[in-house]
């Protein structure tokens, strides 16, 4: 075990805690130091609540004394993209316009954290009102990614990419509308769970298209992805869009070999035009996949170009009518970029918004019946490793929605059939940029991608790796 | 469009937007006006909940 708590991965940290072979206040002082070390580097985090997080350490280690733990991440230090609601504190949203609001509810999902005995570390960065795939913020600032600091990180969940990967806080939530769980995941060498549209409730979080969000975790492994998500999933009386499918043991998934299960990579489209570096890592995580057991086939899905299409006209609809109100009152107030994407949901006819929605229980059986024979897919998250910050920075010019749609491209279709996917780290460039693959599902089906990925991590050492400051 | 939402835009936002959205319009256009007459937006949930469609890890 790693002398530095903060190293731990959250299940090692959790199973440490609770067996009282490290306090609360040596993960949180942990995590705190890092934080002091690599945040004027990063910017990953919006707040730091270090007195206030010692208070709660020593507070779970006095329960513990006594024999009252609280839940399975007693005393677990976490911070979470600043969109998740904690009654009392200010939620930024990553914007200039919620700068000062404060959340009068807890967000379910978080409150499922709380209530398993999280200690809050703060809250972490994001593109402003998660209406971006790079991590730059005009109001409070670029992200940057620990494995080249003049490298994005990926949004909107940027400050929790950041954290994770620098060890900063043992897991994050982020959420994923577009891609921007597995992005900032490929982009910073993380683990990260988009899930099934309904796994788990998106009460209290911010909205930014109610067809397409979903909640879902930043960790370093797979198996800290289970542990989350059991504790996070299931039906919620406060948003009945949360199914209530049974929730599996993930845990136990995730220790299931691989052996006979078929992934299927797509005869298109998620190949085309990747970076080479990119399609020489999808290849060794086949042969990984391979040496595990796994049979990888090919698998011909649906015209994936059509599902992005959709995807946009919903988001961009549902997006600005959210924001109507303030795009009247308030417009000189969001960054140009978030203007603009905001703007182009003015323009979409409702019929043209409501045929994307209706086609997408007709899409989603298409794919089904596609994947039929397989377990899982495989695919590159993005075609490309981290751009710089200064070449993604594309602001409102006319080019920047082709940019963001390139970055995109790969992440989209699979938020319009909603299904899940778990991005995992699985190498490295020449450069040392780290490199994701994501595991792409059937709905309601986390299990088997969990299984999947921590048999790749049980094999492979890349989510174990550290970056060195600067 | 932006001025019958009651948002107004300039001229040259007008046509940044037109640019923007513009290819999801073409990328949707072999399904547009082609959806059976009864389906509902609320069938995506079906078949999301279907258990003949499903091989789910337990």
């Amino acid at each position: 075990m790693s002398t530095e708590p903060a190293l731990l991965s959250l299940t090692e940290v959790a199973q440490a805690i609770a067996q009282k072979r490290i306090s609360s206040r040596e993960a949180t002082k942990s995590c705190l130091d890092r934080i002091a070390q690599w945040q004027p580097r990063l910017n990953a985090f919006m707040a730091i609540e270090a007195d206030e997080a010692l208070a709660a350490a020593d507070a779970a280690d006095a329960a513990l004394a006594k024999g009252s733990a609280r839940g399975a991440l007693h005393g677990v230090p976490l911070a979470h993209k600043d969109m998740y609601y904690d009654a009392g504190k200010v939620v930024t949203c990553g914007s200039k316009i919620r700068r000062d609001f404060v959340a009068t509810s807890t967000a379910t999902a978080l409150q499922r954290l709380k209530d398993a005995g999280t200690v809050r570390l703060g809250s972490l960065q994001m593109v402003e009102f998660a209406y971006g795939p790079t991590g730059h913020n005009a109001h409070h600032g670029a992200v940057h990614n620990p494995w080249g600091l003049d490298h994005i990180t990926g949004g909107s969940s940027s400050g929790s990419g950041s954290a994770v990967a620098a060890r900063l806080t043992f897991a994050a939530l982020g959420s994923d509308t577009g891609g921007s769980i597995r992005m900032p995941a490929h982009f910073c060498g993380v683990t990260g769970l988009k899930t099934t549209w309904g796994r788990i409730s998106r009460a209290g979080a911010m909205p930014l298209s109610q067809s397409l969000d979903t909640v879902g975790p930043l960790a370093r492994t797979a198996e800290d992805c289970a542990l989350l998500l059991g504790l996070m999933a299931g039906s919620d009386p406060l948003d009945l869009t949360a199914s209530p499918e049974p929730v599996p043991h993930y845990m136990a998934a995730a220790q299931q070999p691989i052996k006979g299960l078929k992934i299927g990579v797509p005869t298109a489209f998620y190949i085309d035009d990747l970076d080479p570096e990119v399609a020489r890592i999808l290849d060794e995580t086949l042969a990984v996949l391979r040496r595990e057991g796994a049979e990888i086939v090919q698998v011909e899905l649906p015209d994936q170009r059509q599902l992005t299409a959709a995807a946009q006209l919903v988001v961009a609809v549902e997006a600005a009518a959210f924001h109507k109100r303030w795009l009247i009152e308030r417009p000189q107030d969001y960054g140009q970029q978030v203007l603009m994407r905001l703007q182009n949901g003015l323009a979409i006819p409702g019929v043209s918004y409501l045929e994307a929605l209706r086609w997408r229980g007709p899409a989603l059986a298409a794919y089904l019946a596609a994947v039929a024979n397989v377990d899982a897919v495989i695919a590159p998250v993005a075609p490309v490793a981290a751009p710089t910050l200064a070449e993604s920075d594309v602001g409102n010019s006319p080019d920047a929605e082709a940019v963001i749609q390139r970055l995109t491209r790969f992440t989209r279709p699979i938020n319009y059939l909603g299904v899940p996917a778990l991005a995992i780290p699985s190498g490295f460039t020449k450069r040392g940029l780290p490199v994701g693959m994501q595991l792409i599902g059937r709905s309601f089906d986390e299990a088997m991608l969990l299984r999947i990925g921590a048999a790749f991590q049980r094999a492979t050492d890349f989510h174990t790796l550290v970056p060195k400051p600067a | 469009m932006a001025d019958v939402a009651g948002v107004p835009v300039t001229a040259e936002v007008a046509t940044r937007v037109a640019n923007s959205i513009g290819p999801a319009f073409e990328g949707f256009a072999a399904i547009a006006g082609t959806l059976p007459f009864d389906l509902e937006p609320a069938s995506f949930v079906v078949v999301q909940t279907a258990k003949d469609s499903k091989k789910v890890s337990k």
